[in-house]
């Protein structure tokens, strides 16, 4: 069953398409990788589910509600961390927490389980500002995963971590749904990250959608289109170029 | 709920202090003025409060507007500085009810603000005029007179800090606006009427003039229309977006 269906969501910026009827099917309970070079759209479509951005085109579903009627509701079910840490720099990690928490009406116990989660419990009342970029991404992870929500929009959590800090968080992300029972949207331009803990993968190339399914799929349909499938990195890299081509070709 | 987030986000960001040094730096020029000059005032004919509040309260006003402004831009700010805004926009919570939030800590710094400076010409008039009577409800009328007709004032600034994401822009239309509005001659009530300008009136002119019913209706029915602009401007920021 899918948890987040979109049915040609399409956003245009002037004379520029940063989304071009995209059709997405996400699981429910699953770890959906979204992959893409920069400027492929991936923000730009979680930025659309999250109302953030208004689509010029297209409808989404998000547990079967629609935007934006069920606005407020779609956003009660959703945690997220859209493109970089967002924070009040004069508030401590945990105030800035609370703030969530008393918004989201959690109990207060939630604060100090999400902060031991991302291992931010240490240094809970240091200013938000004064964080390290690796600690304030922590930061917005903890905001996104505050009240366990049944669905999780992560947009390149990883970065500024270092390669502790992204093990940790890659093997949170994967844990979650078994954990939580939630469905976890996370974007990166790294295949060989999202292999690592993704279970379906969407790759998208100047708003489109040039591959949606398994792990397992995607080496089929390299193999079928005569990529290399010894690294997934190289399939990725194939699929990017061959487009591109296409669009070259186009013009 | 709001105002309680709203007053937590405030946290360390310095607005209370600024509120704080701003109503004693304008509470400490009517006893400046009272030290170094009394003798100009004391012999003067008519109510000494009235006296005390014609020859100070155009300084004090600009400050309170001044006051007014910084806590706007400090207010936006702490939402901006480090893309706090974006996290409010993906948690279940109205736009509208953080800035509904945010005019109802305004409007009660303001009125804390007032009240100090009220209390201060009072003690003024206490000291400086032995004939001076103290009535409470006239103490009262004049702290809810200063403080309504500074209210358009509050939220239009507060509406300009929310559209500009870098302070310094907001800021900088504030203290234009505040000096536009100080040259505007004040026996022109129409003009007198608009924000910015309307919180140089005092109770004491106005109702000399028989136009307290005016100032007071009008500023309440700008603060309506402000707030709904705001709710308006709020719909089509998002759609626009």
């Amino acid at each position: 069953m899918n948890i987040i269906e979109t049915q040609n969501l399409t956003k245009i910026y002037g004379d520029f398409t940063a989304v071009s009827n995209l059709n997405l099917h996400i699981r429910k309970e699953s770890v959906y990788g979204f992959l893409g070079p920069n400027g492929a759209g991936k923000s730009t479509t979680m930025k659309m589910m999250l109302g953030l951005t208004k689509p010029t085109q297209g409808t989404f579903q998000i547990d079967g509600k629609t935007y934006p009627a069920d606005r407020v509701q779609i956003l009660k079910e959703i945690g997220s961390f859209i493109e970089s840490p967002a924070f009040y720099g004069n508030l401590t990690g945990e105030e800035n927490l609370e703030i969530i928490r008393k918004i989201l009406g959690l109990p207060k116990d939630s604060v100090n389980q999400v902060l031991e989660t991302v291992d931010l419990a240490p240094f809970k009342k240091r200013l938000a500002k004064k964080y390290s970029l690796g600690m304030k991404q922590r930061l917005g992870l903890a905001g996104a995963l505050l009240g366990k929500p049944p669905i999780l929009i992560l947009d390149e959590p990883t970065n500024g971590l270092d390669p502790v800090g992204i093990h940790e968080i890659r093997t949170l992300i994967k844990s979650l749904p078994e954990q939580y029972n939630c469905t976890v949207l996370v974007s990166s331009h790294l295949l060989s990250e999202v292999e690592l803990m993704a279970d379906d993968v969407g790759i998208l190339n100047h708003g489109h959608l040039l591959f949606e399914g398994s792990m397992a799929q995607l080496r089929q349909k390299a193999e079928e289109e005569g990529f290399s499938t010894d690294n997934l990195e190289d399939i990725f890299l194939s699929m990017i170029d061959e487009d591109n081509r296409k669009r070259g070709a186009v013009k | 709920m709001t105002l309680s987030l709203e007053t937590q986000k405030l946290k360390r960001s310095g607005y209370i202090p600024t509120f704080l040094f701003g109503s004693l730096i304008a509470s400490a020029f009517p006893i400046a003025n009272m030290l170094v000059r009394s003798e100009n005032f004391v012999n003067l004919p008519g109510d000494p409060f009235a006296i005390l509040t014609n020859t100070n309260w155009q300084m004090i006003a600009m400050l309170n507007t001044l006051i007014v402004i910084c806590g706007a831009c400090m207010m936006y700010h702490a939402e901006y500085a480090d893309n706090a805004s974006q996290k409010m926009d993906v948690l279940p919570i109205k736009g509208s009810s953080i800035f509904f939030g945010k005019l109802a800590i305004s409007a009660t710094a303001l009125t804390a603000m007032i009240i100090i400076e009220t209390v201060v010409m009072t003690w003024c008039a206490c000291h400086w005029f032995p004939s001076f009577q103290f009535s409470g409800t006239e103490f009262l009328k004049s702290i809810g007179f200063q403080v309504i007709v500074t209210l358009p004032t509050v939220i239009v600034m507060l509406i300009i800090a929310s559209t500009c994401k870098n302070m310094w822009v907001s800021l900088g239309i504030g203290v234009i606006l505040v000096f536009t509005f100080s040259i505007i001659p004040q026996d022109n009530t129409i003009l007198n009427l608009f924000p910015f300008s309307s919180p140089y009136q005092t109770l004491c002119t106005v109702s000399g003039n028989g136009k307290t019913g005016i100032f007071l209706s009008v500023c309440l029915i700008e603060t309506v229309i402000f707030a709904l602009t705001q709710i308006i401007f709020q719909k089509i920021r998002r759609r626009s977006e």
